[in-house]
């Protein structure tokens, strides 16, 4: 009888947990929307915790309209809008713990094309997919938490950017057209799981690329004619450095000279493996 | 063409003067919230003029703005119109969605009390949505504007440099009742006359000979005051001359320019303050950390050293002894199979322990590694980084205190004269007694603490008490892991049934029986 115990707490566990798990999440579909009204640029910050976030730009007066669906025993939806400023997401009213919390929830949001906006993205354990071209970005911020993210910048960015920065957690995480992005530096910071990074685009001015990779694999992507510059300080890591060539202390593509545009590298990682792949 | 300019210039004059007449002609909508959910299907409209309707569906009632104005049922026709009419506006927004809402109107197969609060919604809407004329503010300001004739070249000075229109923004600050405003033109109040409310001129000169009721605000020009002039507001100078010759300022003289730079002046100096607190503070902590023993209240900092380091050891022990109860109460078993096998096989336990101590954080990686190839291992991952330290603790304090129990037991065993209370039959009474002994040296190094000179004997203490804690770590982590937690007692050793039996009837016996006289020698400790 020496896992008495154990079963005893496996049962308590049980009981505990069943009432909360057999019932039903009260699904709500929020649609909320404001016109622009003379804004000249925009802080905005969107957090999002677990289910599917989507992200566009829109035509027209739009300031932003963020769909949700949301168990509403749970979470409710939080906008606070101020003067050039904006917060949009959903946050824990902590009713009730419920296991898979928001699995099923959405947050489908389109923000202003053209307005100069400061964007904030922190989400959690989302499948997000993220499309930037069109928003005209100043700054860049986003964090993701145990999410599998796509971020794709499909339109060049209208302003210029000093730094967008990627903090990414336990992720599969892919971010692609980041020439579009127009920014002088661009930081990665990852913690575990599979980054892939097109350094793809228009790049409008060079730019300098801090990456630092905890565990996992990191795939850079390349376009022919893009001078590249890297070097790295890694541990336990493998890097593939396909189309460079080592000088130095650092690896540089066949045309780094005569390169029109180009980016610098500076590569941390540490248990895992980095692979360079080029792209016409 | 200077005209033109003048006026536009005037126009942004009076929107900086008068902002709530520049908004809220139109209702447009500026914010929509459609909130569908399994008990409400409500609409949020927010309007250019800051008001805000609500309408809702909402537990069974019907509720405009928050009152209820009816009843529904879930699932009825009303209930069905509602959603249909707001799963429409959820794609719309500004126009397009004012003119759907405005032109809906309820479905003819409502009826009764249904149709009528349909009725009820729709006139609602459409009254919200129709434009309106501003309300009159009470206390709105009136503005008389007068343009002068130049040729414009105020409005380039003024559009092209911002910081004029700022300087003027602050000028007129609190300005906000009656105003008369002059751009590009001279103004004279004559003897005698009185300019009632406030007197605001742009690039122009003032003359006062009379009396204004209210504040003079001169922006680019000056302002003559002479005797018998009188103003019974402020006067502010913005980029403005003040000739004063004999008349009166009822109010405060401010100077825009020099207030302006004033806050600067203010704000670099309260952060030159604060930046120097913070040097301060970073100095002042970095000096005060340093110990220098040879102050003149050293002494008394070597009690109070001690002192708190014998307290800091007595709240580990008691910590400790709490956890040590708590595995005697809940897992004897494990407590007793891994305290054995450290009596028993120290040397392997200690061995056992130092290689799984440096093996520790490779293990922890790999794992962490071996779970991150994969998505699915992603989330289990997640629990190992935080949850295998633990473990290793948990594992470490179990070991710990199973060597306490051993030590304990000897101190027991011992005779000593301070060890008479340890009762060797009761678990808790050797745990807390071995954790006591194994913290001998810390508690006495901090006792000596207390009497100075004595800096030496400490630092060997204390180097004892580390070296043995860390023995007692490394054989206690070997035997948890020999023993897998006390799980496999087997792991114990051979058994020494001569010293079993010397426990059983806690005899000592030491028999030479090749000596001649052993039956004289064998000595009985009962």
């Amino acid at each position: 009888m020496r896992s008495t115990p154990t079963w005893a707490l496996l049962l308590c566990g049980a009981v505990l947990c069943a009432p909360v798990a057999l019932s039903a999440q009260s699904w709500r579909t929020v649609t909320m929307s404001r016109q622009r009204s003379g804004e000249q640029d925009l802080r905005v910050h969107v957090t999002y915790g677990a289910g599917r976030f989507k992200v566009r730009s829109v035509d027209g007066g739009l300031l932003y309209r963020m769909q949700l669906r949301y168990d509403e025993d749970v979470f409710e939806p939080r906008v606070d809008f101020e003067g050039s400023s904006l917060h949009l997401g959903v946050e824990n009213v902590g009713k009730s713990i419920r296991m898979g919390k928001n699995q099923g929830g959405e947050m489908d949001l389109v923000l202003a094309r053209d307005l100069p906006m400061d964007l904030d993205l922190e989400f959690g354990a989302v499948r997000a997919d993220v499309d930037l071209g069109g928003i005209s970005m100043t700054g860049l911020h986003l964090k993701t938490g145990a999410s599998e993210s796509v971020v794709d910048i499909t339109e060049p960015n209208s302003s210029s950017m000093r730094r967008a920065s990627f903090e990414v957690g336990a992720a599969d995480f892919t971010a692609r057209n980041l020439g579009n992005l127009n920014a002088r530096s661009v930081e990665v910071n990852a913690g575990v799981g599979e980054i892939e990074l097109w350094f793809t685009g228009s790049w409008s001015q060079d730019a300098s690329v801090d990456l630092t990779m905890g565990l996992g694999s990191l795939e850079l992507v390349f376009p022919e004619g893009l001078g590249v510059r890297l070097t790295k300080d890694s541990f336990l890591t493998s890097v593939d450095t396909e189309g460079l060539v080592k000088r130095g202390d650092a690896y540089y593509s066949l045309d780094w000279e005569d390169a029109e545009r180009k980016v610098t590298i500076d590569l941390n990682a540490a248990f895992g493996s980095v692979d360079v792949r080029w792209v016409r | 063409m200077s005209r033109f300019r003048n006026a536009l210039l005037g126009l942004v004059l009076t929107a900086l003067l008068v902002p709530g007449l520049v908004r809220g002609q139109e209702r447009t909508v500026v914010s929509k919230e459609v909130s569908v959910g399994r008990s409400e299907t409500a609409l949020r409209l927010e309007f250019s003029d800051g008001e805000e309707l609500e309408i809702a569906l909402r537990d069974g009632s019907v509720l405009i703005d928050g009152s209820e104005v009816g009843s529904y049922s879930a699932g009825d026709a009303l209930e069905a119109a509602w959603r249909s009419l707001l799963g429409g506006a959820v794609a719309l927004d500004d126009g397009p969605l004012s003119a759907m809402l405005r032109d809906w109107s309820p479905p003819q197969e409502l009826d009764g009390t249904d149709r009528e609060l349909a009725g009820r919604i729709d006139a609602t809407l459409e009254e919200a949505l129709s434009a309106r004329a501003a309300p009159d503010a009470p206390d709105a300001p009136s503005v008389s504007l007068s343009l002068g004739e130049s040729d414009g070249a105020l409005v380039r000075a003024l559009i092209g440099h911002l910081g004029r229109l700022t300087t003027l923004e602050e000028a007129l600050e609190g300005v906000d009742s009656k105003i008369q405003l002059h751009v590009d033109e001279d103004v004279t109040v004559g003897a005698g006359e009185t300019l009632d409310g406030n007197l605001v001129v742009v690039q122009g000169d003032v003359r006062v000979e009379g009396t204004v009721t209210g504040n003079v605000v001169v922006v680019d020009g000056s302002l003559e005051l002479p005797e018998g002039g009188r103003i019974l507001g402020d006067v502010r100078l913005a980029d403005a001359e003040l000739d004063r010759a004999g008349g009166t300022i009822e109010g405060e003289l401010i100077d825009v320019a020099e207030l302006s730079s004033n806050v600067e002046t203010d704000l670099r100096e309260r952060l030159r303050n604060e930046l120097r607190e913070e040097l301060r503070s970073e100095i002042r902590s970095s000096v005060g950390g340093r110990d220098s023993s040879w102050g003149l209240f050293s002494p008394v900092r070597g009690v109070f050293r001690g002192v708190a380091g014998l307290l800091e050891n007595i709240i580990a022990v008691v910590i400790l002894g709490l956890v040590g109860m708590g595995i005697v109460a809940f897992a004897p078993e494990n407590l007793e199979a891994v305290a054995e096998t450290a009596r028993r096989t120290p040397g392997r336990a200690a061995m056992v322990g130092l290689a799984g101590s440096f093996l520790l954080i490779p293990v922890w990686i790999l794992g962490a590694v071996a779970l991150a190839v994969s998505i699915v291992g992603i989330p289990v991952m997640i629990a190992w980084l935080p949850l295998f330290p633990l473990a290793a603790l948990a594992a470490a304090l179990l070991g710990y205190v199973s060597v306490a129990r051993n030590t304990g037991e000897w101190l027991a065993d011992s005779g000593y004269r301070y060890t008479d209370w340890i009762r060797k039959s009761n678990p808790v009474y050797t745990v807390v007694g071995g954790l006591v002994g194994l913290m001998a040296a810390f508690m006495l190094a901090n006792l000596l603490s207390i009497v100075p000179f004595f800096g030496f004997f400490r630092g060997l203490l204390n180097f004892v008490g580390v070296m043995l804690t860390i023995v007692a770590i490394q054989i206690g982590f070997g035997a948890v892991l020999l023993t897998r937690a006390g799980r496999r007692p087997e792991y114990r050793g051979n058994r020494d049934f001569d010293e079993a039996w010397a426990r059983a009837v806690d005899v000592d016996m030491d028999v030479d029986a090749d000596s001649a006289d052993a039956p004289s020698e064998a000595s009985t400790d009962a």
